[in-house]
């Protein structure tokens, strides 16, 4: 049974369509996320779920009834917000306690459920400071706190970790799964970073101009994207495209390659996109991946583990990835020569850019 | 962050003598009418100017009471109304001023009206006139309505010019507040008039001590409207203090003094009271958040 379901979103601020038909399922106690570059509405659609924003049309259907237009104090959702939006004039303290005490529960059951919730957080030694004299993951594990505190149905999430440092942001990717396994609740998670979505979110909704393009399990969207805006947006470095024709009815050839490769669906002189993932080209001597070519090295990104090259293959620019030992022994200038696994090719509609199907060995 | 003041030694030589040559320009005549205050008649007006002299308190005692001129007995003045008139008035009006302003202010900034920059500058424009433009059709209204000489006139012309600076000064603030802050209020279950009171105002307090600092600062010390709309029972400092000069015995340069020293202290306390948040108050959106 889905906990939470929306229909056709739509939200115009004046002449600006911020949602143009959103619509969704989240189960109960899943966890969610909406993958989208900014302004693609994955914020509105968050505030849109909460009540925060009033729709212009659709509608929002959680734990078993219509709440569209129901008051934003009374949803049973909680909202953790990109600024963290803590009370600044309240101590730690009060800023956890005052959904609680909103709600009426008894005072001592908010001591209580404070100081287990800024023990879960780690949070107690900060209880009777300000907001301000926290550091940022502190401040972050504050807002997470007065979120879960009062045990909503739905957790919101709206960029959480956007105003944090690397190696915060690693550490609450951690912290954030760990609770979502402890507390149980349905998590709802917006976020522009695709390793966030992919590393936390047990399904990801794709946002493209206010529109969800694609749903699936992260696994699905990485192997088998529906089109290329979402292959583009799932995975890191971003997937390759090369522009070509079918050369006949399912092949093209690619000017780098002998022998032409099997494209289903592609009609003979139709002009189509192939994506090919950087982790999916490999070295030729390292056997397996039938398709070789010949390409030089025109750039090399080291990432400390791994290095991000970039080759081209006569005019076909292309991104790989080598280990850094490996990619030690080259350097900008050398001939490389590389081969992939020709069902490792996604094949897309040049013009709608939908998917047409993967790529297979003549 | 708020930045820290460097030390005097840190700022350096050149600045520090700068900054006591304004200081001693900026403070000298204040420094000097206290002075005066606590002069004989005799030492106020010596030529050349004593600094050293024996201080007395009479010229305080004669702000209350005075020799009557005609029968030498001494007679309580009327001044001791006018310093209530002018603490009553201007407190009254600079806070109701700040009252409807912080109402005003929420909703242009929260709640923004189609043409909404139309009415603030429409609200700002009442107070681009000179006084003078406008102090003869009040005159008359103030005449036909009976206000002229009462108290609650006065603190409704008062309240009338200070709501535009309220308005657009606190709602500066408003603006400068995280919007987010509201939303999550809401979302824990705050209604829009605990979102308001409990989340908004407190976040404001430095910027609203400001506002009245600054309104009671202006109200304090206007003169015309008081002069002209005041009577005998509602008369300010301000006009008692004009009164004061000339007469048949020449301007009392001592008594004046005391006057205004007098006339110091509440704003002084005031400013004193609030400097913390003063400091805050207009320092508010100038440092990284």
């Amino acid at each position: 049974m889905s906990d939470l379901r929306v229909e056709n979103l739509q939200l115009n601020f004046g002449a600006v369509q911020a949602l143009d038909g959103i619509s969704f399922d989240v189960a109960e106690g899943e966890f969610f996320c909406l993958l989208g570059p900014s302004a693609s509405g994955k914020t509105s659609t968050l505030r849109a779920i909460s009540g925060l924003e009033s729709l212009t049309a659709g509608s929002v259907h959680f734990a078993g009834g219509d709440v569209t237009e129901a008051p934003v104090q009374g949803r049973g959702m909680s909202m953790i917000f990109q600024t963290f939006a803590l009370y600044p004039h309240l101590s730690v303290e009060a800023n956890l306690a005052h959904p609680l005490r909103r709600d009426g529960v008894a005072s001592s059951e908010v001591k209580k459920r404070v100081g287990e919730v800024a023990e879960l957080l780690r949070v107690t030694h900060t209880l009777k400071r300000k907001p301000g004299t926290l550091s940022g993951g502190e401040q972050q594990r504050v807002a997470i706190g007065r979120a879960i505190v009062r045990r909503p149905k739905l957790l919101l999430l709206d960029e959480p970790l956007t105003n944090l440092d690397a190696k915060l942001r690693h550490d609450m990717r951690a912290e954030f799964k760990r609770l979502h396994r402890e507390l149980g609740m349905t998590m709802l998670y917006a976020t522009p970073d695709q390793l966030e979505a992919l590393t936390m979110g047990e399904r990801v909704g794709v946002i493209r101009d206010g529109k969800v393009v694609a749903i699936g399990p992260p696994r699905d969207l990485y192997q088998a994207p529906s089109d290329t805006y979402v292959a583009q947006m799932v995975g890191s470095p971003p997937i390759n495209f090369l522009q070509t024709k079918a050369s006949s009815d399912n092949q093209v050839t690619l000017p780098f390659l002998d022998q032409p490769l099997i494209a289903p669906g592609a009609k003979s002189g139709q002009p189509v996109t192939l994506g090919l993932r950087p982790h999916d080209i490999a070295l030729a001597s390292s056997g397996g991946a039938p398709l070789r070519f010949n390409a030089k090295i025109h750039l090399t990104e080291p990432l400390g583990d791994v290095t991000v090259i970039d080759v081209a293959a006569q005019e076909a620019q292309m991104k790989m990835v080598l280990r850094e030992e490996v990619a030690a022994k080259y350097s900008v200038g050398d001939a490389i020569e590389i081969a992939f696994d020709p069902t490792d090719i996604h094949i897309f509609d040049q013009a709608s850019g939908a998917r047409l199907g993967a790529g297979a060995q003549s | 962050m708020a930045r820290k003041y460097r030390e005097i030694g840190k700022a350096g030589w050149g600045y520090t003598a700068i900054t006591s040559v304004v200081g001693f320009i900026y403070f000298f005549p204040v420094f000097w009418i206290i002075l005066t205050a606590f002069k004989t008649r005799t030492d106020a007006l010596a030529v050349p100017p004593k600094l050293f002299f024996t201080p007395t308190l009479e010229n305080f005692q004669s702000v209350f009471f005075r020799a009557s001129i005609t029968t030498g007995t001494s007679q309580a003045t009327d001044m001791g109304l006018y310093f209530f008139n002018s603490i009553f008035i201007a407190f009254t009006s600079v806070g109701l001023a700040l009252i409807v302003g912080t109402l005003a202010a929420y909703a242009f900034s929260r709640y923004p009206l189609k043409g909404n920059d139309t009415y603030l500058f429409i609200i700002l424009t009442t107070r681009m006139m000179p006084p003078i433009v406008v102090i003869i059709p009040i005159f008359l209204m103030f005449r036909l309505s009976g206000l002229a000489g009462s108290y609650w006139g006065i603190i409704l012309l008062y309240t009338a010019f200070n709501i535009p600076f309220s308005v657009w000064l606190v709602k500066s603030f408003f603006d400068e507040l995280n919007p987010e802050i509201e939303d999550a209020a809401r979302m824990d279950g705050a209604t829009e008039r605990r979102v308001f009171f409990n989340f908004c105002i407190p976040q404001i307090l430095a910027g609203l001590s400001a506002t009245f600092v600054f309104g009671l600062i202006l109200t304090w010390n206007e003169f015309l409207f008081a002069l002209l709309l005041t009577g005998v029972e509602t008369r300010t400092v301000p006009v008692a203090m004009a009164r004061t000069l000339g007469g048949e015995v020449g301007v009392d340069y001592g008594l004046l003094a005391a006057i205004v020293t007098l006339f110091l202290i509440p704003i002084f306390f005031v400013t004193f009271l609030l400097q913390n948040q003063l400091l805050r108050g207009v320092t508010f959106g100038t440092v990284k958040k």
